[in-house]
């Protein structure tokens, strides 16, 4: 038959040129076309955090992998892709992973947080710095949970349990039947992202009464940090600080419109960004206006700079100091005042100072404060949370259930009036300690409960807001209807020795794909030449056959 | 080894053909030509059967469940374009009976063995998902070709004006099964469920 075959080839070949072509461009070009993507199954993931600050980088370097899915009981772990779910989680099986140079971890959470038990919630929220601190070269992603994603789960998790222990006609079996799964991430390797620059927004409220008036300046950073960028949401850290910096803006514009009540401070406020990366924002907000400008409000007279950060939550506040304030300065006005606030008017918040000296020599500074003292101008932190190491200023864990709504307006209400009572200087004047200078009505509720709202529906992650992020352009937009001279103000990274360095590819498509194992397609192979050799004798001898089948037929032909 | 898994189905569905080829003795007729003519009409006479239905036959708006008998079953009377192709490929062979089947049946199953499954599996087989339909669609293939070859016997048989009488209607019978086949198929089916669902509704009523 070959030589027929090539007879017809031949005359093909040498009739006509053109069928040649015709015959042999659409076979060239099936042969090296790429393969269709089918996949069993697909869905977004999202990278671990991946940036270096100040040099030293943090979180996974790789984002691409194409390996085999087990769960952690499997024996053999390297080159695979090790799935797990949140309530298995814990840090021996993710070191395991690790030290095994698994090809790649994936970590499947819950669509609704608030389903976990809390203490699994509390030990992943201490386990995301760890996961972070050190560097890894291995892949790992976080998913969420579906109906899809939970079987192949299930799946994996049979076949890697049981494959240790079973005899090789088990083995044989399993492998015909049962399924494996291959992760496939469709994008590039992970790059480092050029010319990034962080966005802060400033705007002031100018005072009444003469030229250098003293100054006070309310930051809050509006940045979310978590172990995965496009899943921190960071409500309570510091979307809470976010929100109560608005109101504050709205209410002393309100009081500033009316001549009785202008007071004679200047009010800065400054929502900056970066700051879960060390500050940067403030810190090159501060050089700008101290260093290259000649004069700004920061370099003449200010009287404190109180920053916000986690106020959502808790029934304690913290002052957070590094120098305790000296007596007869504004900023131990403010102490006094925020402590008769809360002595009279709410008793069951518990307020404290916490004193704890700037450290230069540690990687990262505590909390934003410290910028400002650095640069020797006086400030604190006002925070529910006594420390800075507290997992949930850092977690993804911090979504919108974390932030209680009428403790953030009791808050916001307290601050209000302890910021009232120093500008107006209502002690000295003799008001109570228990004179409420806003009504109830007066801090709105639904506004707060708005802005959170909309703060925590989408991950503010520095790498994620940009120049033109509809966050910055929705903030510049809120500040502006109450405050004036509403300015951005852009950080770049310095090029030759960078602050810090973000990385792309964070959020990714991954494919599951079902496959069967090798031994698989060998069996095949062997049962498909047993088959064939059946058809080959069949046919050879289909003499036999055919005569077989008339003598069974026959009977009845022969009582014709 | 998804190169190997599109090798076993191939090797599945094309050796059986090969493996009639050399042993049915067509070889040695140097069939080949033949072969690939009867492969041309069959191109040709499914590319009519497209046309026909496509200006024939508009696309029917109606209810899901409901299944259009009529239409199907004038659209299952158009394959009777595939009976008269093969008597036209057997017609123009001269030659012993079986010389005619085997080379009609051949050539028309092939071609519908290249037209129809190599590029599904080439495309399917071949990406790193596995499918067990794969293997099925080669496996149909060694169905479609003794198929096609019990077809091009009763349509020979059926041309034969020396046919005895009684066997006159088994052979149309048979050709009008080969014919209406799937039509038939799908009515079975839907009288099965409406059978099953009035009989599950009656037993929880």
């Amino acid at each position: 038959m070959f030589e027929e075959a090539s007879e017809v080839f031949d005359n093909m070949f040498k009739s006509s040129f053109p069928l040649t072509f015709i015959v042999f461009i659409p076979a060239v070009l099936i042969l090296v076309s790429p393969l269709p993507a089918e996949a069993a199954h697909e869905f977004t993931v999202y990278r671990m955090q991946q940036y270096d600050l100040q040099g030293q980088p943090y979180g996974t370097r790789n984002a691409i992998l194409n390996t085999e899915a087990r769960t952690v009981e499997a024996e053999v772990l390297s080159r695979r892709c090790v799935i797990m779910r949140l309530v298995d989680f814990s840090y021996e099986r993710y070191q395991k992973a690790l030290r095994q140079s698994a090809g790649a971890v994936v970590i499947i959470l819950p669509k609704n947080m608030s389903t976990m038990p809390q203490d699994i919630v509390q030990q992943f929220m201490e386990l995301e710095p760890e996961m972070l601190a050190t560097e890894t070269i291995v892949p790992v992603y976080f998913a969420l949970e579906d109906d899809e994603l939970l079987s192949i789960y299930t799946q994996t998790l049979t076949s890697s349990s049981s494959q240790g222990s079973s005899s090789a006609a088990e083995v044989l079996i399993h492998t015909a039947t049962a399924n494996g799964f291959q992760m496939v991430t469709s994008g590039a390797q992970s790059k480092a992202v050029s010319d990034w620059s962080i966005t802060s927004l400033e705007g002031r409220l100018a005072g009444t009464g003469g030229e250098d008036l003293p100054t006070i300046v309310l930051v809050a950073h509006y940045d979310s940090f978590g172990v995965a960028p496009w899943l921190s949401y960071g409500a309570d850290s510091n979307g809470s600080g976010v929100s109560m910096l608005l109101e504050l803006a709205r209410l002393f514009s309100r009081l500033y419109t009316y001549k009785r009540t202008h007071a004679g401070y200047n009010l800065l406020f400054f929502v900056s960004g970066g700051g879960k990366f060390n500050y940067q924002g403030t810190k090159r907000w501060l050089e700008d206006n101290l260093d290259h400008t000649d004069s700004s409000l920061l370099q003449d007279n200010v009287a404190f700079v109180l920053c916000l950060d986690t106020l959502g939550n808790g029934d304690s506040l913290h002052l957070h100091v590094s120098k305790p304030p000296k007596e007869g300065t504004p900023q131990y006005a403010l102490l006094k005042e925020l402590e008769t606030v809360v002595s009279s008017q709410y008793p069951e918040v518990k307020f404290s100072m916490v004193h704890k000296k700037i450290n230069l020599a540690d990687d990262t500074l505590a909390w934003e404060h410290e910028r400002f003292g650095i640069r020797r101008l006086p400030a604190f932190t006002l925070s529910h949370l006594n420390s800075h190491r507290e997992a949930q200023r850092s977690s993804i864990m911090d979504v919108r259930p974390h932030v209680d709504l009428r403790k953030l307006s009791r808050n916001t209400k307290l601050i209000a009036e302890a910021l009232a009572r120093v500008i107006y200087n209502l002690t000295e004047k003799g008001a109570p300690g228990d004179l409420q200078i806003f009504t109830e009505q007066m801090v709105q509720e639904e506004q707060l409960s708005s802005v959170v709202d909309w703060l925590t529906a989408q991950p503010r992650a520095a790498q994620l807001v940009d120049k033109d992020s509809s966050v910055v352009s929705t903030l510049e937009y809120h500040l502006g209807r109450y405050l004036k001279d509403v300015r951005r103000h852009y950080v770049k990274a310095d090029k030759r020795d960078p602050e810090f360095v973000f990385y792309d590819q964070l959020k990714q498509t991954m494919n599951a794909y079902r496959v069967k194992p090798a031994i698989f397609d060998l069996l095949l192979a062997v049962c498909i030449a047993a088959y064939l050799g059946v058809i080959y004798l069949a046919i050879q001898h289909f003499g036999v056959l055919y005569s077989l089948v008339r003598r069974i037929t026959a009977p009845k032909t022969k009582q014709h | 080894m998804t190169l190997f898994h599109f090798g076993n189905c191939f090797a599945l569905a094309y050796f059986p053909y090969f493996i009639t080829y050399k042993c049915s003795g067509l070889s040695e007729y140097n069939a080949f030509w033949r072969c690939v003519q009867a492969g041309a009409t069959y191109l040709f006479v499914q590319l009519c059967k497209m046309l026909f239905l496509a200006t024939f036959f508009p696309t029917w708006e109606g209810g899901a469940g409901v299944y259009d008998f009529v239409g199907e079953f004038m659209k299952a009377t158009v394959d009777l374009a595939d009976l008269l192709g093969l008597h036209l490929v057997m017609s123009r062979n001269a030659g012993k009976g079986e010389y005619k089947i085997m080379v009609a049946a051949m050539g028309w199953a092939t071609a519908e063995l290249v037209m129809s499954r190599c590029i599904p599996l080439w495309v399917g087989a071949r990406g790193i998902e596995f499918d067990w339909k794969y293997i099925q669609m080669s496996f149909d293939s060694n169905i479609s070709l003794v198929h096609y070859i019990a077809m091009a016997a009763v349509v020979w048989m059926f041309t034969r004006y020396d046919l005895p009488k009684s066997f006159r209607l088994p052979v149309t019978v048979l050709l009008g099964l080969c014919v209406y086949k799937a039509f038939l198929m799908e009515c079975l089916d839907c009288t099965a469920k409406a059978i099953l669902t009035f009989y599950c509704f009656n037993t929880f009523m």
